[in-house]
Protein backbone atom coordinates (compact mmCIF):
# COMPACT_ATOMS: atom_id res chain seq x y z
CA UNK A 1 0.00 0.00 0.00
CA UNK A 2 2.67 2.49 0.86
CA UNK A 3 2.22 6.05 1.17
CA UNK A 4 2.97 8.19 -1.81
CA UNK A 5 5.93 10.05 -1.25
CA UNK A 6 6.53 13.23 -2.62
CA UNK A 7 9.88 14.24 -3.80
CA UNK A 8 8.79 17.68 -2.34
CA UNK A 9 8.16 16.62 1.25
CA UNK A 10 10.73 17.09 3.52
CA UNK A 11 10.88 15.16 6.36
CA UNK A 12 14.22 13.66 5.12
CA UNK A 13 12.00 10.52 4.08
CA UNK A 14 14.32 9.19 1.50
CA UNK A 15 15.67 6.40 3.76
CA UNK A 16 12.26 4.73 3.92
CA UNK A 17 9.69 4.06 1.46
CA UNK A 18 11.11 5.37 -1.88
CA UNK A 19 8.09 5.33 -3.96
CA UNK A 20 7.73 8.52 -6.49
CA UNK A 21 11.06 9.41 -4.42
CA UNK A 22 12.77 11.22 -7.37
CA UNK A 23 16.73 10.78 -6.34
CA UNK A 24 17.51 12.22 -9.71
CA UNK A 25 17.16 15.43 -8.20
CA UNK A 26 18.69 14.65 -5.08
CA UNK A 27 22.21 14.25 -7.03
CA UNK A 28 23.78 17.15 -5.53
CA UNK A 29 26.70 19.06 -7.86
CA UNK A 30 29.78 19.26 -5.43
CA UNK A 31 32.85 21.39 -5.51
CA UNK A 32 36.27 19.10 -6.44
CA UNK A 33 38.77 21.06 -5.03
CA UNK A 34 38.91 22.35 -1.40
CA UNK A 35 37.58 25.39 -1.42
CA UNK A 36 36.22 28.11 1.22
CA UNK A 37 34.17 30.85 2.08
CA UNK A 38 33.09 33.26 3.73
CA UNK A 39 29.74 34.93 4.11
CA UNK A 40 29.13 38.35 5.73
CA UNK A 41 25.94 39.91 6.73
CA UNK A 42 24.36 40.91 9.05
CA UNK A 43 20.56 39.57 9.20
CA UNK A 44 20.45 35.99 10.61
CA UNK A 45 18.43 34.22 7.92
CA UNK A 46 20.77 35.65 5.09
CA UNK A 47 23.67 33.76 7.08
CA UNK A 48 21.90 30.57 7.58
CA UNK A 49 20.60 30.41 4.09
CA UNK A 50 23.84 31.53 2.38
CA UNK A 51 25.71 28.89 4.44
CA UNK A 52 23.71 26.35 4.12
CA UNK A 53 23.72 26.82 0.48
CA UNK A 54 27.64 27.08 0.24
CA UNK A 55 27.82 23.89 2.31
CA UNK A 56 25.43 21.77 0.43
CA UNK A 57 28.31 21.99 -2.79
CA UNK A 58 30.78 21.06 -0.24
CA UNK A 59 32.07 24.30 0.41
CA UNK A 60 33.72 25.25 4.18
CA UNK A 61 31.86 28.35 4.97
CA UNK A 62 31.90 30.65 7.92
CA UNK A 63 29.85 33.50 8.72
CA UNK A 64 30.51 36.67 10.49
CA UNK A 65 27.90 39.61 11.16
CA UNK A 66 29.90 42.71 10.76
CA UNK A 67 32.43 43.96 8.01
CA UNK A 68 34.76 44.29 11.23
CA UNK A 69 34.53 41.05 12.17
CA UNK A 70 35.31 39.99 8.45
CA UNK A 71 38.46 42.44 8.12
CA UNK A 72 39.74 40.59 11.69
CA UNK A 73 39.57 37.21 10.47
CA UNK A 74 41.39 37.52 7.79
CA UNK A 75 44.03 39.71 8.82
CA UNK A 76 44.63 36.69 11.70
CA UNK A 77 45.70 34.74 8.78
CA UNK A 78 42.23 33.00 7.64
CA UNK A 79 41.97 32.95 3.89
CA UNK A 80 39.19 32.20 1.63
CA UNK A 81 38.34 31.25 -1.38
CA UNK A 82 34.97 33.38 -1.74
CA UNK A 83 33.45 35.89 0.11
CA UNK A 84 30.35 37.21 0.28
CA UNK A 85 29.43 40.56 1.35
CA UNK A 86 26.04 41.99 2.24
CA UNK A 87 26.27 45.74 0.80
CA UNK A 88 24.32 47.39 3.60
CA UNK A 89 26.05 46.12 6.97
CA UNK A 90 25.29 47.20 10.29
CA UNK A 91 28.56 49.65 10.86
CA UNK A 92 31.26 49.77 7.94
CA UNK A 93 29.59 49.29 5.02
CA UNK A 94 30.19 46.12 2.44
CA UNK A 95 31.90 48.51 -0.06
CA UNK A 96 34.56 49.26 2.52
CA UNK A 97 34.88 46.08 3.65
CA UNK A 98 35.95 44.87 0.54
CA UNK A 99 38.75 47.40 0.20
CA UNK A 100 40.09 46.75 3.60
CA UNK A 101 40.06 43.23 2.21
CA UNK A 102 41.79 43.58 -0.58
CA UNK A 103 44.32 46.09 0.54
CA UNK A 104 45.35 43.13 2.83
CA UNK A 105 46.11 41.65 -0.27
CA UNK A 106 43.53 38.70 -0.41
CA UNK A 107 43.00 37.31 -3.59
CA UNK A 108 39.83 35.83 -2.80
CA UNK A 109 36.89 36.09 -5.44
CA UNK A 110 34.46 38.93 -3.87
CA UNK A 111 30.96 38.65 -4.60
CA UNK A 112 29.07 41.91 -3.52
CA UNK A 113 24.95 40.82 -2.64
CA UNK A 114 22.01 42.75 -1.55
CA UNK A 115 18.51 43.14 -0.79
CA UNK A 116 17.53 46.21 -3.31
CA UNK A 117 20.27 46.09 -6.79
CA UNK A 118 20.89 49.69 -7.21
CA UNK A 119 23.79 50.84 -10.19
CA UNK A 120 25.50 52.93 -7.85
CA UNK A 121 26.30 50.59 -5.12
CA UNK A 122 27.52 48.43 -8.02
CA UNK A 123 29.99 50.83 -8.95
CA UNK A 124 30.82 51.29 -5.30
CA UNK A 125 31.45 47.56 -4.90
CA UNK A 126 33.40 46.89 -8.13
CA UNK A 127 35.43 49.92 -7.61
CA UNK A 128 36.12 48.42 -3.73
CA UNK A 129 37.48 45.16 -5.41
CA UNK A 130 34.64 42.84 -5.70
CA UNK A 131 33.96 40.66 -8.47
CA UNK A 132 30.46 40.99 -9.04
CA UNK A 133 27.63 41.96 -7.58
CA UNK A 134 24.03 40.66 -7.28
CA UNK A 135 20.78 40.87 -5.53
CA UNK A 136 19.64 38.30 -2.87
CA UNK A 137 18.49 35.56 -3.02
CA UNK A 138 21.93 33.28 -3.90
CA UNK A 139 20.81 30.80 -5.69
CA UNK A 140 22.57 27.51 -7.42
CA UNK A 141 22.74 29.54 -10.50
CA UNK A 142 24.77 32.14 -9.47
CA UNK A 143 26.70 29.90 -7.10
CA UNK A 144 27.65 26.82 -9.23
CA UNK A 145 29.42 28.81 -12.27
CA UNK A 146 31.41 30.29 -9.20
CA UNK A 147 32.44 26.84 -7.70
CA UNK A 148 33.31 25.64 -11.11
CA UNK A 149 35.25 29.02 -11.73
CA UNK A 150 37.64 28.26 -8.82
CA UNK A 151 37.60 24.85 -9.01
CA UNK A 152 39.93 25.48 -12.61
CA UNK B 1 -6.86 6.12 3.56
CA UNK B 2 -4.42 6.01 6.33
CA UNK B 3 -3.05 9.25 8.42
CA UNK B 4 0.09 9.34 7.16
CA UNK B 5 -1.10 9.53 3.70
CA UNK B 6 -3.87 12.33 5.09
CA UNK B 7 -1.32 13.89 6.40
CA UNK B 8 1.09 14.02 3.42
CA UNK B 9 -2.05 15.50 1.12
CA UNK B 10 -3.10 17.81 3.63
CA UNK B 11 0.95 19.05 3.33
CA UNK B 12 0.89 18.72 0.04
CA UNK B 13 -2.14 21.13 -0.69
CA UNK B 14 -1.64 23.41 1.88
CA UNK B 15 2.19 23.84 0.23
CA UNK B 16 0.13 24.35 -3.28
CA UNK B 17 -1.80 26.96 -1.89
CA UNK B 18 0.64 29.23 -0.45
CA UNK B 19 2.39 28.78 -3.51
CA UNK B 20 -0.51 29.62 -5.64
CA UNK B 21 -1.96 32.40 -3.26
CA UNK B 22 2.06 34.04 -3.38
CA UNK B 23 2.84 33.50 0.30
CA UNK B 24 5.42 31.94 -0.92
CA UNK B 25 7.65 32.04 -4.15
CA UNK B 26 10.29 28.99 -5.98
CA UNK B 27 12.77 30.21 -3.47
CA UNK B 28 10.77 28.42 -0.58
CA UNK B 29 11.61 25.18 -2.57
CA UNK B 30 15.54 25.83 -2.61
CA UNK B 31 14.91 25.80 0.75
CA UNK B 32 13.33 22.90 1.37
CA UNK B 33 15.83 21.31 -1.03
CA UNK B 34 18.73 22.54 1.47
CA UNK B 35 16.80 19.98 4.27
CA UNK B 36 18.64 16.96 4.58
CA UNK B 37 19.10 13.90 7.12
CA UNK B 38 22.39 15.85 8.02
CA UNK B 39 19.92 18.83 8.90
CA UNK B 40 16.64 17.41 9.15
CA UNK B 41 14.93 20.88 10.85
CA UNK B 42 16.30 23.23 8.60
CA UNK B 43 14.09 25.01 6.96
CA UNK B 44 11.81 25.20 10.13
CA UNK B 45 15.25 26.75 12.08
CA UNK B 46 15.94 29.18 9.31
CA UNK B 47 11.96 29.97 9.55
CA UNK B 48 11.99 30.50 13.42
CA UNK B 49 15.26 32.86 12.82
CA UNK B 50 13.08 34.84 10.40
CA UNK B 51 9.96 35.08 12.75
CA UNK B 52 12.62 36.53 15.65
CA UNK B 53 14.41 38.80 13.13
CA UNK B 54 11.24 40.30 11.52
CA UNK B 55 9.42 40.97 14.50
CA UNK B 56 12.99 43.18 15.92
CA UNK B 57 12.99 44.81 12.53
CA UNK B 58 8.96 45.84 12.45
CA UNK B 59 9.58 46.89 16.10
CA UNK B 60 12.92 49.07 14.70
CA UNK B 61 10.28 50.42 11.85
CA UNK B 62 8.03 51.87 14.29
CA UNK B 63 9.72 53.00 16.65
CA UNK B 64 11.79 54.67 13.98
CA UNK B 65 8.55 56.24 12.07
CA UNK B 66 7.86 57.40 15.65
CA UNK B 67 10.76 59.88 16.17
CA UNK B 68 10.07 63.44 16.18
CA UNK B 69 12.38 63.75 13.21
CA UNK B 70 12.27 61.04 11.27
CA UNK B 71 15.28 59.35 9.77
CA UNK B 72 14.39 58.01 6.61
CA UNK B 73 17.83 55.98 6.04
CA UNK B 74 17.39 54.33 9.03
CA UNK B 75 13.61 53.26 8.58
CA UNK B 76 14.91 52.09 4.65
CA UNK B 77 17.78 50.11 6.37
CA UNK B 78 15.56 48.28 7.95
CA UNK B 79 13.50 47.66 5.11
CA UNK B 80 16.27 46.85 3.26
CA UNK B 81 17.28 43.64 5.58
CA UNK B 82 13.80 42.67 6.15
CA UNK B 83 13.34 42.46 1.90
CA UNK B 84 16.85 40.58 2.08
CA UNK B 85 15.35 37.98 4.46
CA UNK B 86 11.84 37.53 3.11
CA UNK B 87 13.55 37.14 -0.27
CA UNK B 88 16.05 34.87 0.81
CA UNK B 89 13.22 32.61 1.84
CA UNK B 90 10.97 32.88 -0.43
CA UNK B 91 8.39 35.05 1.41
CA UNK B 92 7.17 36.90 -1.89
CA UNK B 93 4.43 38.87 -0.78
CA UNK B 94 6.20 40.43 2.23
CA UNK B 95 9.10 41.09 0.07
CA UNK B 96 6.89 43.22 -2.86
CA UNK B 97 5.47 45.25 0.34
CA UNK B 98 9.04 45.76 1.13
CA UNK B 99 9.84 47.04 -2.48
CA UNK B 100 6.32 49.38 -1.83
CA UNK B 101 7.67 50.21 1.44
CA UNK B 102 11.39 51.77 0.13
CA UNK B 103 9.72 53.89 -2.63
CA UNK B 104 8.00 55.72 0.56
CA UNK B 105 10.92 56.23 2.28
CA UNK B 106 12.81 57.36 -0.53
CA UNK B 107 9.95 60.04 -1.24
CA UNK B 108 10.16 60.58 2.49
CA UNK B 109 6.73 59.93 2.96
CA UNK B 110 5.83 59.73 6.48
CA UNK B 111 1.88 58.95 5.83
CA UNK B 112 2.86 56.22 3.52
CA UNK B 113 5.47 54.89 5.27
CA UNK B 114 3.41 54.78 8.15
CA UNK B 115 0.38 52.69 6.23
CA UNK B 116 3.11 50.32 4.37
CA UNK B 117 4.24 49.58 7.73
CA UNK B 118 0.67 48.59 8.71
CA UNK B 119 0.31 46.73 5.61
CA UNK B 120 3.44 44.41 6.23
CA UNK B 121 2.73 43.71 10.09
CA UNK B 122 -0.54 42.17 9.07
CA UNK B 123 0.90 40.84 5.75
CA UNK B 124 3.63 38.83 7.69
CA UNK B 125 1.35 37.54 10.40
CA UNK B 126 -0.68 35.78 7.80
CA UNK B 127 2.66 34.65 6.27
CA UNK B 128 3.19 33.24 10.31
CA UNK B 129 -0.14 31.46 10.41
CA UNK B 130 -0.01 29.55 7.69
CA UNK B 131 3.66 28.65 8.51
CA UNK B 132 3.16 27.86 11.53
CA UNK B 133 0.40 25.59 10.36
CA UNK B 134 2.35 23.82 7.45
CA UNK B 135 5.10 23.13 10.64
CA UNK B 136 2.42 21.55 12.64
CA UNK B 137 1.55 18.98 9.94
CA UNK B 138 5.25 18.32 9.25
CA UNK B 139 5.12 17.89 13.22
CA UNK B 140 1.92 15.49 13.05
CA UNK B 141 3.63 13.56 9.76
CA UNK B 142 6.94 12.68 11.87
CA UNK B 143 4.47 11.54 15.24
CA UNK B 144 2.53 9.32 12.57
CA UNK B 145 5.76 7.42 11.51
CA UNK B 146 6.79 6.81 14.86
Amino acid sequence: MGAAVDHVTPMGMSGGSAEGNDKSEGQRFSCKSKLTALVVDNGGVCRAIQTALLRSYGVETEAVETGEAAVELIASGATFSLIIIEMLLSFMNGPETAKQIRAMGAQSKILGITAFFDERDQQEFLAAGADNFIEKPLSPEIVIPIINELDN
Amino acid sequence: MDVMTQLQRQWREHTAYLRKEGYLDDQFEQLQKLQDENSPDFVAEVVSIFFDDSEKLLNNMAGALEQKVVDFKQVDAHVHQFKGSSASIGAMRVKNLCIEFRNHCEAQSLEECVRCLRKLRYEYSLLKNQLEYLFKLEQQIRAAVV
